[in-house]
């Protein structure tokens, strides 16, 4: 199909990008990589009469560890990048994983985490792991900037809290505290080029073998990427035993609503975040004894 | 085994350089000066009267420079069964009714793609809808809607095959069983989607340029729709990306790009997207098998009754063969003394099914091979060597088909058990692991002429020239398979040349001999080799009577083509090389260039075919029996496709068929609902990808075909069947799961799990 006319913007400050979407006013569209944007737009389901490329823009690549700080990723920074970061590889297993297996080499090349999270499908591979890493992002516009934790992001699938002239700059992680572990865990119908069709993702603080902290994220089981919240519940505060880890598998599929759709039916969408609950806290638990 | 010179070798494809690099030109990369773009407009009911379509809209779009409806077109039927008249059901366009969603209703030629797309959705088509069917169950009942006036019982083929007294086989047999199995259908997924664009040149006549695997059908069908005469149409075929049976029926887009470029005096191309590829494009069967078997204590198989309903979608298309072949494959593998077939086509409202490799096979096989399986385990005999005792061998006689003349089946079963350490892994392998065995039979080729063509099955053409090389023409279509590179070799040892020597025309209506059926049923090595044999025999025949002349030879001398010679085969000096040899011909013949003209056409061979490749597989699976995801660990495979021409070609012949046996049984599948396809994507179309092959280990058993081209026969379509009943089987193996209802999906695995349990 024939692209929509539209405005292509190519600032090289952040303050100049920020102008074009406060002059532009609704229906300006952020680029980044244009896995998702380019798509839909060439399939007609988005017609925006603006394009802010933010590709230009110095910094906003950047994909940067301290220990202190914990991880920052950038709004350019691609999702390959991220992947393949050393101090992500090691600190950050969940992210890893999602971030290198999803979609294909030449996504994982071109597109951005940012982007994946702006895009907000129920599926994205990369919010359940942030999520649970306990991320915020950053969000810019000329009235200033705010932080918002990932968890109170996302509204629906396709919506966000982004609010007009508003950009999202970066993604923060804090540093993994001692005696934690991350894991991510998905399933797909191939081993290559796919989309999750059910994911979890997982990250805990242990104090012995007692869980202290412990967030549960599962994507493509609701409209947003959502936490087992009274799987959490279960585990807090006790001491770590195959029993418990298979309750709180159990209380995850409860929790979790999917729908039944091309990729899977809703009754194995929920038995999944069962299997998946219990193999990602099995393995948060194995990391976080070995950190 | 023979000694061959060329044959055997691995030597490189013919067109590997130029699609490595980029450089090979399909249709979509061509274009015409003043060339405009076809769009479809398709059907989003699945069955409906068409009350009325308004194009004027669309015509006044700025661009758009022709729109046609069926009622613009000269409304006659095509398809393949020539011979049979009332199977040709399909029109170019819709008229009065539409079938199924996707359906094919106007199209639209404009200055660019977008405009001709944006005038598609100017087109006002009025439908009053009416009740559609979905599956063979629905559409069989009694006072189901009618799709075809002609056919009120929606059977539009019935295909019956019997021999030997089955009752009494039944009545004699020890043991019965009889089972019913349901395989679903999948997409060929060519990379290449379909494209053709047509000229008209100042007198009226057209060429076209189109994605095809069998160019001399879409001449003879495009001539009759457009009420022309067959030489009035030339189709040339340039680079195909893949067809596996989708691409060899005259489609609405080559007609509409002909019939558009007459009306309007411009070159016209058509080029499908890849979600019209999935929501309309042709597909293997899905189909519905009844099969009872009898056995004795031993193993021995007794009689076989078999029946099976083919999900055939709106229209014939090669339906009735694929209804025809399944039934052969039925009793193809084995030996059955009494064996009885029934098969309907049954119309239903969803895109036609078609050929697509295996040709009805990969259903049949599956369904007979899980049923061995079955009845191996109740008789206590190991899967192994229930195959061993009933498998066919050299001199068998299929009744009313043919004598197998080679055949390499228990060779290969040994082999993969060898290979496969069969007999210790399937006792001991730890739990979630499972192996397992699935075999296969196929046609080199058919017999059968339903397309009724005047001409040979097979025909070439070599010109020699006096400078040593030669230009070998043939009609024969190369999409992937790799045929041109393998006539030629054929040619070069049949001459003793070397590649590089022969140049090369094929697959051009206009300019190659008449005729070939096309890329299909795995016919083109066989047929088109055995033509290009004739060819060069003829050939050789001259330059041997020139140098027998020349060196005033006894006439007891042999001679020989050798290492760019043309000699005595006791005394190479009395010889010539092979251009003074072409050169003393023509001189003998005053000028006359030397030129000869071969063919093939099967005889005494039955009416199925004239030779039968055979093999076994054995998959290894581990299943994560949490999830039920099944990861194929490796695969052993042992095949018997008479001399191997190529060996490589060989090799990417299996490597591909094993891939879209991983898709068949594992991941890929239509998602339908009330018609309408979901999956319209590669993301959501789950074909195997690169990183989902499985470690492959092969065998090439060494047997040598009578009826083939230096000893060769088929190898690119009896591979598609054994790789899903092989993975089944090893699922089974792994999980206690026996599947029946094709795709295995990790749901399915998890259920029966728990059933074993």
């Amino acid at each position: 199909m024939r692209l929509p006319k539209f405005e292509y913007h190519a600032p090289t400050t952040l303050k100049g990008a920020l102008r074009i979407l406060e002059q532009e006013g609704p229906g300006v569209q952020v680029l980044a990589g244009g896995t998702d944007l380019v798509v839909k737009m060439t399939l007609g389901r988005l017609k925006p009469k603006a394009v802010v490329d933010v590709k230009g823009i110095d910094g906003l690549d950047q994909v940067r560890f301290d220990p202190n700080e914990g991880l920052t990723i950038g709004a350019t920074a691609r999702i390959e990048q991220v992947a393949s970061h050393t101090e992500v590889q090691r600190l950050y297993p969940a992210l890893t994983a999602a971030a290198g297996v999803m979609a294909n080499v030449q996504v994982r090349n071109m597109g951005t985490i940012v982007g994946n999270l702006c895009n907000a499908a129920p599926s994205a591979e990369n919010a359940p792991p942030l999520m649970a890493l306990g991320a915020d992002v950053k969000l810019v516009s000329l009235k200033g900037e705010r932080t918002l934790p990932l968890d109170d992001f996302f509204r629906g699938p396709g919506l966000t809290a982004i609010e007009p002239g508003e950009i999202m700059t970066a993604i923060h992680v804090p540093p993994p505290l001692s005696g934690s572990g991350n894991a991510y865990q998905r399933i797909s119908a191939r081993c290559g080029v796919d989309i999750a069709a059910v994911c979890v993702g997982v990250a805990a603080v242990f104090d012995g073998s007692v869980c202290s902290k412990v967030r549960i994220v599962m994507g493509a089981v609701a409209p947003v990427p959502m936490h087992a919240t009274e799987a959490e519940k279960l585990l807090l505060g006790q001491k770590w035993t195959a029993d418990l880890l298979e309750e709180a598998g159990r209380k995850a599929m409860e929790e979790a609503r999917p729908i039944s759709d091309v990729r899977a039916t809703a009754t194995y969408r929920k038995q999944m975040v069962n299997v998946l609950t219990v193999r990602a806290l099995q393995e948060v638990y194995e990391r976080a004894q070995t950190v | 085994m023979k000694q061959f010179n060329i044959i055997g070798t691995d030597v490189p494809r013919t067109d590997g350089e130029a699609k490595a690099r980029g450089t090979a030109l399909y249709t979509d990369d061509m274009k015409l000066p003043g060339m405009l773009h076809g769009r479809i407009l398709r059907s989003p009911v699945a069955h409906a009267r068409i009350v009325h379509i308004d194009t004027s809209r669309a015509a006044l779009l700025p661009g758009v420079k022709c729109i046609v409806t069926g009622e613009d077109t000269p409304k006659i039927k095509y398809g393949n069964w020539r011979l049979f008249p009332e199977t040709q059901d399909e029109l170019p366009l819709a008229v009065d009714k539409v079938r199924f969603i996707g359906d094919e209703v106007a199209a639209v030629a404009a200055v660019d793609k977008d405009t001709a797309e944006e005038a598609l959705a100017l087109i006002q088509v009025e439908y009053e809808e009416l009740p559609a069917v979905f599956d063979v169950d629905a559409a069989m009942q009694s006072g189901a809607p009618i799709i075809h006036d002609y056919c009120p019982t929606n059977v539009s083929v019935n295909r019956k095959i019997k021999y030997g007294d089955v009752e009494k086989g039944l009545a004699e047999s020890d043991y019965v069983r009889e089972d019913t199995f349901t395989v679903h259908s999948v997409s060929h997924a060519y990379l290449e989607p379909c494209s053709a664009m047509a000229q008209v040149d100042l007198d009226g006549r057209i060429t076209i340029w189109t994605s095809t695997q069998a160019p001399y059908i879409v001449q003879c069908l495009l001539a009759s729709t457009l009420d022309m005469r067959e030489n009035d149409i030339r189709v040339i075929k340039p680079y195909v990306g893949g067809g596996f049976g989708g691409k060899m029926e005259l489609r609405t887009w080559e007609f509409c790009a002909a019939f558009m470029a007459k009306k309007t005096g411009r070159p016209v191309k058509f080029t499908l997207s890849r979600e019209e590829e999935f929501l309309a494009g042709r597909r293997r069967h899905g189909m519905k098998i009844r099969s009872k078997v009898g056995f004795k204590k031993d193993g021995t198989l007794v009689a076989k009754d078999l029946s099976i309903q083919l999900d055939g979608g709106a229209f014939n298309a090669m339906g009735p063969t694929a209804t025809f072949l399944c039934g052969n494959f039925g009793a193809m593998l084995y030996r059955y003394p009494h064996y009885r077939f029934h098969g309907e086509h049954v119309y239903t409202n969803k895109p036609p099914a078609s050929a697509m490799r295996g040709f009805g096979a990969p259903q049949s096989l599956y369904a007979s091979e899980i049923q061995m399986n079955l009845a191996a385990e109740e008789l206590g005999i190991d899967p192994i060597d229930i195959r061993l005792k009933n498998a066919q061998v050299t001199g068998d006689e299929i009744p009313d088909v043919a004598v197998v003349s080679s055949c390499g089946l228990v060779e290969s079963i040994e082999a993969v058990a060898k290979m496969s350490n069969w007999k210790e892994k399937r006792k001991s392998l730890k739990p979630g692991r499972g192996i397992g065995i699935g075999c296969y039979s196929f046609i080199s080729g058919g017999v059968f002429n339903w397309f009724n063509t005047q001409y040979p099955f097979s025909a070439a053409e070599i010109r020699a020239f006096s400078d040593g090389t030669v230009h070998l023409l043939t009609m024969a279509s190369d999409i992937g398979q790799g045929s041109d590179t393998v006539l030629k070799q054929i040619l070069a040892e049949e001459l003793g040349i070397r590649m590089e020597d022969i140049r090369m025309t094929s697959a051009d209506t206009a300019m190659t001999p008449q005729a070939d059926l096309g890329t299909w049923g795995s016919r083109v090595t066989l047929m088109a080799g055995n033509a290009v044999i004739d060819a060069a025999k003829k050939i050789k025949e001259q330059l041997f009577g020139a140098v027998s002349a020349r060196f005033n030879l006894n006439v007891v001398h042999d001679l020989e083509c050798k290492d760019g010679r043309v000699q005595s085969k006791a005394k190479a000096s009395y010889g010539l090389s092979f251009g003074e040899a072409v050169a003393m011909v023509q001189k003998a013949n005053r000028g006359e260039a030397l030129v000869a003209r071969g063919s093939y056409t099967p005889r005494g061979k039955g009416l199925v075919t004239p030779a039968f490749g055979f093999g076994a597989q054995v998959a290894e699976v581990e299943v994560d029996r949490k999830t039920g995801l099944v990861e194929v660990k490796q695969m052993w495979t042992a095949h018997d496709c008479g001399t191997v021409i190529n060996p490589r070609s060989v090799e990417g012949q299996l490597a591909g068929s094993i891939q879209m046996g991983l898709g068949y049984a594992l991941s890929e599948q239509f998602v339908m609902e009330d018609g309408k396809t979901l999956n319209t994507n590669f993301l959501d179309y789950k074909m195997p990808t690169a990183n989902d092959m499985p470690p492959s280990e092969v065998v090439h058993i060494d047997t040598y075909e009578p009826e083939g081209p230096m000893g060769a026969k088929e190898c690119g379509e009896g591979l598609a069947s054994p790789t899903a009943p092989a993975i089944s089987d090893a699922v089974y193996h792994a999980t206690g799961y026996r599947c029946r209802d094709l795709p295995i999906t990790p749901e399915k695995i998890l259920e029966g799990m728990k059933k074993g349990k």
